[in-house]
C-alpha cells in the first residue's frame, strides 16, 4: 500500500494544478500568465476538462489515505487551499503558471 | 421596506455582519488557535512537556486519584440558592467518575460528579475536574492555567462571558449571523465564478479588499458554513433546551425505559458495594473491538453510581481513525466485572450527528487536516477583517465631508479587533513565560494581562484614528503590526530562556508541540513586520503627496492629492 | 456585489424606509423587521423541534435520534425564516405566521407528550 503521506501529497498537487488549469481556462487569468493574448476555444475547453479532472484525481487520492468521512474532509479543505494558492500566485507572480499550460504561437489572434 | 431580494440581502449582510463580524472574529481566530489549543498548553506548561500517553491503570493510578477529589471551592459556591440548608463540607455520594484521554494529551483529564444533598433540582451534580500525570497519577497544579484547552478554547464559544450563559448565546447568534451572512453574500456576488481566483492588489484599497473578503468567503465556503452550522448543532441543547422544559417529561419517561432496555440502572440501589478490577474490564473491552476487526486505544471510562451495588463501568473506544467521536461502548457491572450491554451500531440519524459533532470537535489523529483547519479559520479571519476594511474605505470620504464619525469608529473598532486581539494573544504568552511557575493564582494573572492588553490596544486604536475622519489611514493598524511582531518575537525567546526548549532543541528532538507553537509564532512575527512596513510604505505614499499634510521631504504636490483621497489615507 | 456609488444602505424612496426615522426617533419599522426575525423566528423554531421531537419520538424514533435530527433541521430552518423575514414584504406577514405557526407547534408538540404520557 502507499504511504498516506504520498498520496496526500499527490491529492495536494493534483489540486493545485487542477485550479491552476481552471483559472488559465479564464481570459484574464491567461493574460496574466501568457501576456497579452486569449486562449483559443479549444484550450478553454481542455483547461477546464483537465482541471476538473486533476480535482477528481486528488478526490482519488484522498479517499485512497483514509476512511472516507475523513477524506471528503481532507479533499475540501485542500480544494480551499489550493485554489488560496494559485489565487496568491496569479496576484504576486503569475508568471510562474507559464508551464502549467504553454502557448503555443498564432493562439487567439 | 427594500426594493427587491438582492437589496435586502444586502443590507442585512452589510449591518449584520459589520455588528456580530466583531464577536466572529474572536470565535474564528480563537477557533483557528484551540485546533491545537493541548500544543498551547504544552507551551504554556513547561512541566506538561512529556509524550502523550495512553490511558492509565484504573486500578492502580486512578482510582486513587478519584478517592481523594473534591469539587472546587467556586463549583460549591455555585450552588448557593440551588439547595434547601446548608451546604456540606464533604460531598460523599459519587454519581460518577470519568477519565479522558486523547492522542494529543500528555495529561489524563479525570472528572468526578458529586450528587449535592438537599438540592432543589434532584438531579444537581456538583463536578471536581484535575488534570493527571498518567505516569504516576499526580494531580498537575491548578493553579497553573491551560492557556490553550482552559482560555483560548472557551474563549471561542463562550466568550468567558458566563453569567446567564450569556456569552454562549451571542456566540450562537453570531454563528447564526455567519450562516445568514454567507448565503446573503453568495446572493450579493454576481460574480462568484469569474472572480474565484481574483484578488486585484494594485487597485485601490477598497477594491483589493472586496476582492479579498470575496475570495477568502468563497474558496472556503463550505469549510464556513458547516463550521458555523455544527457549532449550533453542537449547542443546540443550551439554544433550544426543548427537552429538558417543554419535553422535561417526556424525557424522564424515555429515561426510565431506555434503563430497563439497556439494564444500565437509573437510579442508585442504596447498597454500599465495592468495585472489581476495571483494567480487567477495559482489557475485555479492547479484545472484544479488536474481535470485530476494530482494535483501538481506549478514550474515556466511565464509572456510574460509584460505591454503590448498581455501578457500572462504561469503556468507549477513541476516535482517532475518523470523524465521529468515541464510540462503541461497552458496559460492564462494577462490582463483578459482568458485561452488561454492547452499544449497538448506530442509527443513520445518530451517525449524522456524530459526524456532524465530529467534524468540529476534531478529535481524529490527522495533522494535515488539522492545518487545513487552521488555514480554513484563518480564512475565515481574513473574511471578517476585510468585510471591515471595505465597509470603511466605502464610507469614509463621505463621513469625512460630512463630519460624521462612522468610518473611525468603525475603523478603531476593527484594529482593536484584529491587531489589538492578537497583541492581547501575544502579552498572555509572554506573561505566562516571564511570570514564575510557582506563583499562585498564576493563570488569574494571565487572564488579568490578557484582558488589560486588549483594552489597551483598543484605546491606542480610538485615539490614534483621528485620521480616518479626515479620510486618511489609521496609523494604529502599522503601530499595532509592530507589537504584534515584538510581542511573538518576546514570547518565543522567552521560551527558550526559561525553559530551554529553544527551537533547534525541540526541533531535532521531534517535539512537535513546542516547535509548532515557537514556529507560528515566528510566521506571525514576519508576517506582522512585512505587513507593517507595507503600510508605512503607503503612508509615506500619501503624505508625500497630500498637500495639508507637512511633508518631511519635498513631494509632488496639487495634482496628486486627488490621487491619495481617491486610493486611500 | 458591484462597489458601486451607494454608500448608504439602499432603501426604497418611498414611505418608511430601512433607516428612515420616524417622528419619534427610533426607526421603527427597521426594528419590527429585526424583532421577527430574531424573537418570531426563535418562536417558529422551538415549535418546530419541540413538535419534530415529539413526533418522531411517537412514531418510534429513538428518543436521543429525534433531539438531534430536531436541532439540526431547526438550525437550517431558523436560517432560512431569517432571511425570509427580511426578504419578505410586509413584516406584519412575517410576525403573524412565525408567531402563529410557532405556538400551533408548541401546542400540537404538548398534546403529543399528553397522549404519550397518558
Amino acid at each position: 500500500m502507499v504511504d498516506p503521506i504520498v498520496l496526500l501529497g499527490g491529492a495536494a498537487v493534483s489540486a493545485v494544478i487542477g485550479f491552476g488549469w481552471l483559472a488559465l481556462a479564464m481570459d484574464t487569468h491567461w493574460e496574466q500568465v501568457h501576456g497579452e493574448t486569449s486562449p483559443s476555444p479549444a484550450a478553454v475547453r481542455a483547461l477546464r476538462v483537465a482541471g476538473a479532472l486533476a480535482l477528481a484525481v486528488s478526490l482519488v487520492f484522498c479517499l485512497g489515505a483514509d476512511h472516507p468521512s475523513m477524506a471528503a474532509l481532507v479533499w475540501l479543505m485542500l480544494l480551499a487551499g489550493s485554489a488560496t494558492a494559485i489565487a496568491a500566485t496569479l496576484s504576486w507572480q503569475p508568471r510562474w503558471l507559464r508551464l502549467l499550460w504553454l502557448r503555443r504561437g498564432g493562439d487567439g489572434r | 421596506m427594500f426594493q427587491n431580494f438582492r437589496l435586502s440581502m444586502a443590507w442585512l449582510h452589510t449591518w449584520f455582519g459589520l455588528v456580530l463580524g466583531f464577536v466572529l472574529m474572536v470565535v474564528f481566530f480563537y477557533g483557528s488557535l484551540s485546533v491545537f489549543d493541548r500544543e498551547i498548553d504544552r507551551w504554556a506548561i513547561p512541566s506538561s512537556r512529556f509524550a502523550p500517553q495512553p490511558m492509565p491503570s484504573f486500578d492502580t493510578i486512578l482510582a486513587p486519584a478519584f478517592q481523594k477529589m473534591q469539587p472546587a471551592k467556586e463549583a460549591v459556591a455555585l450552588l448557593e440558592g440551588r439547595v434547601n440548608g446548608p451546604l456540606p463540607e464533604r460531598f460523599e455520594v459519587v454519581n460518577s467518575w470519568g477519565a479522558y484521554t486523547t492522542h494529543r494529551d500528555p495529561v489524563v483529564s479525570v472528572f468526578a460528579g458529586f450528587k449535592v444533598p438537599n438540592a432543589k433540582d434532584p438531579d444537581e451534580t456538583v463536578f471536581a475536574v484535575h488534570a493527571l500525570d498518567p505516569r504516576s497519577g499526580a494531580v498537575l497544579p491548578q493553579g497553573q492555567l491551560r492557556i490553550g484547552s482552559e482560555f483560548f478554547y472557551p474563549l471561542h464559544y463562550s466568550l468567558h462571558l458566563t453569567w446567564k450563559d450569556l456569552g454562549y448565546w451571542i456566540v450562537g447568534f453570531s454563528a447564526l449571523m455567519m450562516l445568514a451572512a454567507l448565503v446573503s453574500g453568495v446572493v450579493m456576488h454576481r460574480k462568484i465564478f469569474r472572480e474565484f481566483f481574483t484578488f486585484r492588489r494594485h487597485k485601490t484599497v477598497q477594491r483589493g479588499a472586496l476582492d479579498l473578503h470575496n475570495l477568502t468567503g468563497v474558496v472556503a465556503l463550505p469549510f464556513h458554513f458547516f463550521f458555523a452550522f455544527t457549532g449550533l448543532v453542537i449547542f443546540a441543547g443550551i439554544y433550544f433546551p426543548v427537552a429538558h422544559t417543554q419535553l422535561h417529561d417526556l424525557h424522564e419517561l424515555h429515561e426510565r425505559v431506555e434503563a430497563r432496555e439497556t439494564g444500565l440502572p437509573h437510579e442508585r440501589a442504596g447498597v454500599a458495594a465495592p468495585m472489581a478490577s476495571v483494567d480487567k474490564m477495559v482489557a475485555q473491552a479492547q479484545r472484544r473491538w479488536e474481535a470485530k476487526g476494530m482494535a483501538g486505544d481506549v478514550g474515556f471510562v466511565n464509572v456510574t453510581h460509584v460505591g454503590d451495588a448498581n455501578a457500572y463501568v462504561s469503556v468507549y473506544r477513541a476516535g482517532t481513525d475518523r470523524v465521529a467521536l468515541t464510540g462503541e461502548g461497552i458496559h460492564f457491572k462494577a462490582t463483578t466485572g459482568e458485561l452488561l450491554r454492547k452499544d449497538p451500531p448506530r442509527t443513520a440519524v445518530d451517525s449524522v450527528n456524530e459526524f456532524l459533532t465530529g467534524l468540529h470537535l476534531q478529535h481524529f489523529r490527522h495533522w494535515m487536516l488539522r492545518w487545513l483547519y487552521v488555514l480554513g479559520g484563518l480564512l475565515g479571519c481574513v473574511c471578517i477583517a476585510t468585510g471591515f476594511l471595505f465597509f470603511v474605505e466605502k464610507r469614509k470620504q463621505q463621513h469625512a465631508k460630512a463630519g460624521g464619525q462612522g468610518a473611525r469608529i468603525v475603523d478603531a473598532l476593527a484594529v482593536t479587533t484584529v491587531t489589538g486581539m492578537l497583541i492581547a494573544t501575544m502579552a498572555m504568552l509572554v506573561a505566562n513565560r516571564l511570570l514564575p511557575e510557582s506563583l499562585a493564582d498564576k493563570g488569574e494573572w494571565e487572564r488579568t494581562v490578557f484582558w488589560s492588553a486588549w483594552g489597551v490596544a483598543m484605546v491606542h486604536a480610538f485615539v490614534r484614528g483621528g485620521a480616518v475622519a479626515r479620510a486618511g489611514m489609521n496609523p494604529a493598524w502599522r503601530e499595532q503590526c509592530w507589537l504584534v511582531a515584538a510581542g511573538a518575537m518576546t514570547a518565543v525567546v522567552s521560551n527558550a530562556l526559561t525553559t530551554g526548549d529553544h527551537l533547534a532543541r525541540t526541533i531535532s528532538t521531534g517535539y512537535w508541540p513546542v516547535a509548532g507553537v515557537d514556529l507560528s509564532l515566528l510566521a506571525t512575527a514576519v508576517v506582522s513586520v512585512l505587513v507593517a512596513r507595507k503600510l508605512a510604505r503607503r503612508a509615506e505614499q500619501s503624505t508625500a503627496s497630500a498637500t495639508s499634510t507637512p511633508l518631511p521631504k519635498g513631494g509632488a504636490l496639487g495634482a496628486s492629492m486627488k490621487n491619495a483621497e481617491a486610493s486611500h489615507g | 456585489m458591484t462597489d458601486t456609488a451607494t454608500t448608504a444602505p439602499p432603501v426604497s424612496a418611498g414611505a418608511a424606509g430601512a433607516g428612515r426615522r420616524s417622528a419619534r426617533g427610533l426607526p421603527w419599522a427597521l426594528l419590527s423587521r429585526i424583532g421577527a426575525a430574531v424573537l418570531g423566528g426563535y418562536a417558529f423554531c422551538w415549535g418546530f423541534i419541540a413538535l419534530a421531537h415529539s413526533g418522531l419520538y411517537a412514531l418510534g424514533m429513538p428518543f436521543h435520534d429525534g433531539e438531534h435530527l430536531s436541532a439540526i433541521l431547526g438550525v437550517l430552518l431558523y436560517l432560512v425564516v431569517f432571511l425570509w423575514t427580511f426578504a419578505a414584504r410586509r413584516t406584519g406577514v412575517t410576525w403573524a405566521v412565525l408567531l402563529a405557526g410557532g405556538g400551533v407547534m408548541t401546542g400540537a408538540a404538548a398534546l403529543i407528550q399528553r397522549a404519550l404520557l397518558g
